[in-house]
């Protein structure tokens, strides 16, 4: 290499993309839903995989920290086939590289699997409620603050992937009303203002001079600080907690029946 | 050891791609024999002395990174002041049209500005309208190793010659009035992990850059090269070889792959005729058993004669370090009164969370002192060096130490005021958990051995600190923290951004917030720079993927 001009070089790189781009057309499609996925064994060498290469940005968790939280990828509506494209040949003009040509496609799914552990154990398995009842229930008690396929309110966070972004236990223990800590976007918060008057809703977004919020008419609004006489951080959540008097044992059930049926609208490749 | 390549640019090729209109390049002569290309005698080149002067009261030019080579970024114009910056007019906009943000800072000459931005694309735009003269840009290869986004941080100037690094690590010089290649010089393989982006320095008749690639095992390095011909003059290495000094301080043969990237614009003392450079952490970054030792010249300060790329001094702020804490700050270069006396000074706000004041001819410490909330080390000793505290080291559990990994502060610029002896620094207080495991070298690959989590509940806090005391005299606090440098000006008026991206201005008295305008982009690893046009002081903000420039408004139109 030491004697290579970088127009040279350029002509070489040309050609081996060349060469590359002829091998790809010429390998069978890569499969559409993961191979591995819910494999033990394949899960645990995609660990290695992740550690390796992905932890550094994504963080040990997969939450992120110089590249975006990998653990609702699924639930925003990527796909197998879809992410596959991203690990194996990067973001063009992003930080995010190509894994490597030295990573065969067996290692880029098993890394998949693996994140998909983290993102989801979802609805894997039987599930205990009446799904049809549960849909009752939500329509009644939920839907007013959540929106599932087009309908309900959007004062909370639109559930209509709810089923594979969320385990049931997690379900449970959100609706139970035992989960510390809001969602971003979704932090309940009271203005007040110059006249006393309060405003409640759900901060969209702040900075040291202004604040945006839906109220709990879902009203979208901005506000200057300048303008208000407080801005407070509730404690509370928007999202009142369903213990077992407001909902049975068995509702609780029927209601995670049906919002682990939920899956979106048909997935498309953002 | 790779051969450097330099490649002259024949005149065929030098017209073919000024008439370029899209901006993509022309492919490039491999060999050319044309004639050499202007000199620095051309009409309105830059001096050596120009360079050497720094700002000047007139201040219609931003001709090296920092300001000045003391890197202090600290304008003597005074036209906008505490009482009437409130009154900033948008004078004009310029948008990169390309992918990703600007980290850069902009140099203005004789009414024109002199701009790089992300994917190694280039201007020269009417610093009076923002309507571009010409446009560079490189056509880069597809499997680049740049660890932190393809970021550029500037360019330097003489002559009439443009000096940019390119992430695919070459150095560039090109034509100031054209915008197309002079020549270009090749740092080393970017396919083994090297990058570069930072801004250059001109030394006199040398132009001084380093490599980026701390994150992927490479061997450290700062180059110089001849301004006229690109020919390389000396080569640093900031990690030793067989049988340099402190070569010991690298178990086995893990100096080979460790690190020591210098990816942030050093400070210059044309008097000294040396170099002041901070160099990045040691590789892996995280997971440490392999290069035990001090791992030597990472997270230093390098002090290097600017003729012969000589060692004069060094100091390591932090011996085999384990939390990615580069030293790739911007040092400050000052004269303080300590001691009894007026001493000439170098001021490292540094990434561990130290504030050191250091001796600038013999690297003495003279003050190190926390500026932010540190848990790893009790103090620096008499000899400068750290008294560790247990239990941070990194490992498959999880350590929790702060600062985090970004640090106390970074490298985005700080701005230094001789008059009110302030350094203006945008700090981080956050805490991280950093994990270690053994991780594989493959060349031109990531090898860092680990991660770390950020504490959620970080902030940030542009702080004035004293340089005699380690003090601090006002901070203004951000929610979350801030990747903005800083530019403070003879009128007490301080600039800088937050992380939600308001461009705020200050009174850099007591920290008194004066304007702000929310630009949609953070300022992010970069300041302002400021420039007198026709009469009027001009700030302008490189932010996200646009340049805006701000002015008082005219008091009367022709």
């Amino acid at each position: 290499m030491s004697h290579l001009g970088s127009a040279m070089l350029g002509a070489l790189l040309g050609t081996v993309i060349g060469t590359a781009a002829t091998v790809a057309a010429q390998t069978p499609a890569a499969p559409t839903k993961n191979p591995y996925e819910g494999n033990t064994e394949a899960i645990q060498a995609g660990l290695g995989v992740f550690r390796s290469k992905c932890a550094d940005c994504h963080g040990v968790d997969a939450r992120g920290v110089r590249g975006p939280d990998l653990t609702q990828i699924w639930a925003s509506g990527r796909t197998d086939a879809g992410l596959f494209r991203t690990v194996r040949h990067g973001i063009s003009g992003t930080e995010m590289p190509a894994i490597g040509y030295r990573s065969t496609d067996d290692e880029v799914w098993k890394v998949l699997a693996y994140i998909r552990t983290l993102a989801v154990s979802a609805a894997v398995g039987e599930v205990a409620g009446d799904a049809v009842r549960g849909e009752q229930l939500f329509r009644a008690q939920c839907a007013g603050c959540h929106r599932v396929n087009g309908r309900g309110g959007r004062l909370g966070p639109d559930l209509s992937r709810i089923g594979v972004a969320r385990p049931r236990a997690a379900m449970a223990r959100r609706i139970r009303g035992g989960v510390e800590g809001f969602q971003e976007g979704y932090e309940p918060v009271t203005l007040t203002q110059k006249s006393g008057q309060t405003i409640r809703g759900v901060k969209k977004n702040e900075d040291l001079f202004s604040v945006q919020l839906m109220d709990t008419r879902e009203r979208i609004q901005g506000y200057l600080k300048a303008d208000l006489r407080e801005v407070t951080a509730d404690a509370e959540s928007a999202m009142p907690a369903f213990g077992p008097e407001r909902l049975s044992e068995s509702d609780l059930n029927d209601v995670i029946a049906f919002l682990s049926t939920l899956r979106g609208f048909e997935a498309i490749v953002k | 050891m790779r051969a450097c390549v330099i490649r002259r640019v024949g005149l065929a090729s030098l017209v073919a791609l000024a008439f370029v209109p899209s901006g993509r390049m022309a492919p490039v002569a491999a060999q050319g024999s044309g004639p050499s290309p202007a000199t620095t005698s051309a009409p309105g080149a830059i001096t050596v002395q120009e360079l050497e002067a720094g700002l000047d009261e007139r201040g219609a030019n931003w001709l090296t990174f920092g300001g000045n080579y003391a890197n202090h970024r600290h304008s003597p114009l005074t036209h906008i002041t505490p009482d009437n910056v409130h009154r900033l007019a948008l004078q004009w906009m310029f948008q990169t049209g390309t992918l990703g943000d600007f980290e850069t800072t902009p140099l203005v000459r004789d009414n024109v500005v002199y701009v790089t931005g992300p994917q190694n694309v280039a201007w020269a735009i009417d610093a009076r309208s923002g309507r571009q003269i010409w446009r560079y840009r490189r056509e880069l290869p597809p499997n680049l190793t740049a660890c932190c986004g393809l970021v550029n941080r500037g360019f330097a100037a003489l002559g009439d010659k443009l000096f940019m690094t390119t992430l695919d690590a070459h150095l560039l010089a090109l034509d100031m009035k054209t915008g197309a290649i002079v020549w270009d010089a090749v740092l080393e393989d970017y396919s083994i992990g090297y990058s570069a982006t930072l801004a250059p320095i001109v030394a006199k008749d040398k132009v001084i850059v380093g490599v980026a690639g701390g994150e992927y095992g490479i061997r450290g390095f700062i180059d110089a090269y001849d301004a006229q011909t690109g020919k390389r003059a000396w080569r640093f290495y900031t990690i030793p070889g067989p049988g340099d000094p402190h070569f010991g301080t690298w178990a086995g043969d893990s100096w080979k792959t460790g690190g020591s990237s210098v990816w942030v614009t050093g400070a210059y003392d044309p008097e000294m005729n040396a170099l002041f450079y901070g160099t990045g952490n040691p590789g892996p970054d995280y997971y440490s058993a392999g290069r035990e030792g001090d791992n030597l010249y990472s997270c230093s300060l390098v002090v290097l004669d600017a003729a012969t790329g000589k060692l004069r001094w060094h100091y390591q702020f932090t011996p085999h370090d384990v939390h990615d804490w580069d030293a790739t700050e911007v040092p400050v270069l000052a004269e303080l009164p300590m001691g009894g006396q007026s001493r000439k000074v170098v001021l490292f706000a540094n990434r561990n969370g130290f504030y050191y004041t250091l001796d600038r001819a013999t690297g003495k410490i003279l003050l190190a002192k926390p500026y932010v909330q540190t848990t790893w080390a009790k103090e620096i000793d008499a000899q400068g060096r750290p008294v560790l505290l247990p239990g941070h080291v990194p490992d498959e559990k999880g350590e929790v130490t702060c600062p985090d990994l970004r640090g106390g502060t970074n490298f985005w610029p700080p701005s230094y005021d001789p008059r009110q002896r302030l350094l203006f620094v945008n700090t981080r207080e956050s805490c991280g958990t950093f994990f270690g495991w053994k991780p594989e070298y493959h060349p031109g690959e990531r090898f860092t051995g680990g991660a770390m989590q950020s504490d959620p509940k970080a902030y940030g806090a542009l702080r004035a600190l004293d340089p005699t005391t380690g003090e601090r005299k006002w901070e203004f606090r951000f929610p979350t923290p801030s990747w903005a440098g800083v530019l403070s000006t003879a009128s007490n008026v301080l600039f800088t951004g937050d992380n939600e991206g308001n461009i705020l201005a200050l009174d850099s008295r007591n920290g008194a917030l004066l304007w702000r305008q929310q630009l949609g982009a953070n300022l992010h690893g970069t300041s302002a720079v400021t420039y007198m046009v026709d009469g009027r002081q001009f700030v302008l903000v490189p932010a996200g993927t646009t340049l805006t420039a701000w002015a008082l408004p005219q008091t009367a139109r022709p």
